[in-house]
């Protein structure tokens, strides 16, 4: 979505008085509330569930929670799309989780994970977004491994042990490269200033 | 808490922000979450630091039969409970808070020739989303009147109508009539269906919204809510 931090502003400021008018159960205020959010919601959960069906299902299921909980939104803890990403995400991450009890037996025969999804790599999308947030030095000051199994994690919900199959390392690898990136990042982030 | 805890606690929910926390483990974090302040405060800055990286991924519109499906899976719960639910009065509550010194000042400006606020007073100011106060609704006790002056000049097409609702703790909002006719620094006189310390007894909040003219043709309000704002009882 938008990059230029006055475009950020304007839009944020948008969303939150949305989700305000729709705490007060304003029906319009959340169809405006959806229009808005919905195609950058989708693209993540797309992302994150390979599967259209899935994704329709993940981001119906989120915004009936918005429309039940738009009031337990704190405007001042976080932005508003962020609390909606946050929300789709997690939804996705427990259907992943269902996904992962029912084929637990399948597991072990499966080759490979397929990661294909169009448009760019989440490497790429890694830089992008961070690009727009002026993070690019912190993302680029993490290792290969620690950026790829990162942004693999992040865009497209791989779990451990897939991030292992999918890159062809050892599964203690790959944990060590999430762990130390992220605390890596975090670092970085910090002395930045960027979060607290 | 030594460093050893706090560094565990980031690692944590930062593994489950990014989503490698999974299974079990995924459904007991969130369980401690929900009690640990620290570990939803850990939660909140990763997805400060990691959420907006998503922004780079190019939207897709999903398809209309999802937006149907939403409103089709919310449409029962706004019929049956009453469609103005007190989450949002709660919400509310918090942020018009801070406006009732306000009220309190402009009731006193409002209300002539009253000198002060007698005691047993009831105001409530009605505020839209941008918490600018546009309406004042007050009584006192004994009275069977509300009174509703406008604050700030309403804009108001000739077909619709502003309806003054009642949201009690429990059930559907009640409607008190139309407020469309108050021009601002005028005022309207609403009656209350008993002595307002009794009509309004399990009030918590009064909200407005913009029906047809006439008044919503459902008993429930059909359109937006513009105002809204909590009950405070001065005595």
């Amino acid at each position: 979505m938008a990059s230029d931090p006055a475009k950020q502003l304007e839009r944020n400021a948008r969303l939150l008085q949305l989700l305000a008018r729709t705490a007060l159960k304003d029906q319009q205020a959340f169809a405006e509330l959806y229009r808005a959010a919905s195609p950058h919601l989708f693209a993540v959960a797309l992302r994150i569930l390979r599967e259209a069906a899935a994704a329709e299902e993940a981001l119906q299921e989120s915004f009936v929670n918005v429309w039940h909980h738009a009031a337990s939104y704190v405007a001042a803890k976080s932005q508003p799309l962020t609390w909606l990403t946050s929300i789709v995400r997690n939804r996705c991450l427990d259907q992943l989780r269902r996904r992962e009890i029912d084929t637990v037996t399948l597991d072990d025969e499966e080759e490979g994970v397929t990661v294909a999804a169009p448009g760019p790599t989440p490497q790429e999308l890694l830089l992008a977004g961070a690009d727009a947030l002026a993070l690019k030095a912190c993302i680029e000051a993490l290792e290969p491994g620690q950026r790829q199994a990162i942004a693999l994690a992040f865009f497209q919900g791989l779990s451990h042990a897939e991030l292992a199959r999918h890159l062809r390392e050892p599964l203690g690898t790959v944990k060590s490269w999430v762990r130390r990136g992220l605390e890596r990042l975090r670092a970085c982030l910090d002395r930045a200033g960027v979060t607290r | 808490m030594n460093l050893g805890e706090r560094e565990s606690a980031e690692a944590l929910a930062g593994q489950y922000v990014l989503g490698t926390l999974r299974g079990k483990a995924r459904a007991r974090f969130e369980r401690l979450m929900r009690s640990d302040r620290r570990l939803a405060d850990a939660v909140r800055g990763w997805e400060e630091r990691l959420l907006p990286l998503s922004e780079a991924l190019p939207p897709v519109t999903p398809p209309e039969r999802v937006w149907k499906g939403i409103v089709a899976r919310i449409r029962g719960t706004t019929t049956a409970a009453g469609s103005l639910s007190l989450r949002g009065v709660a919400w509310w509550r918090g942020l018009a808070l801070s406006s009732l010194a306000l009220a309190v000042v402009l009731a006193v400006a409002l209300l002539k020739p009253a000198p002060e606020l007698p005691e047993g007073s009831l105001v409530v100011v009605l505020a839209g989303p941008d918490a600018k106060p546009a309406l004042l609704a007050s009584t006192a006790r004994g009275s069977r009147y509300l009174t509703v002056a406008a604050i700030a000049p309403l804009t108001l097409a000739a077909d619709r109508a502003l309806e003054l609702w009642m949201l009690p703790e429990r059930g559907s909002p009640h409607s008190l009539g139309l407020v469309s006719a108050v021009a601002p620094g005028g005022m309207v006189r609403i009656a209350l269906p008993a002595a307002a310390e009794q009509a309004l007894q399990d009030i918590p909040a009064l909200a407005v919204s913009l029906e047809p003219k006439g008044g919503s043709p459902t008993g429930l309000p059909t359109g937006p809510v513009l105002y809204s704002g909590p009950v405070k009882r001065l005595y």
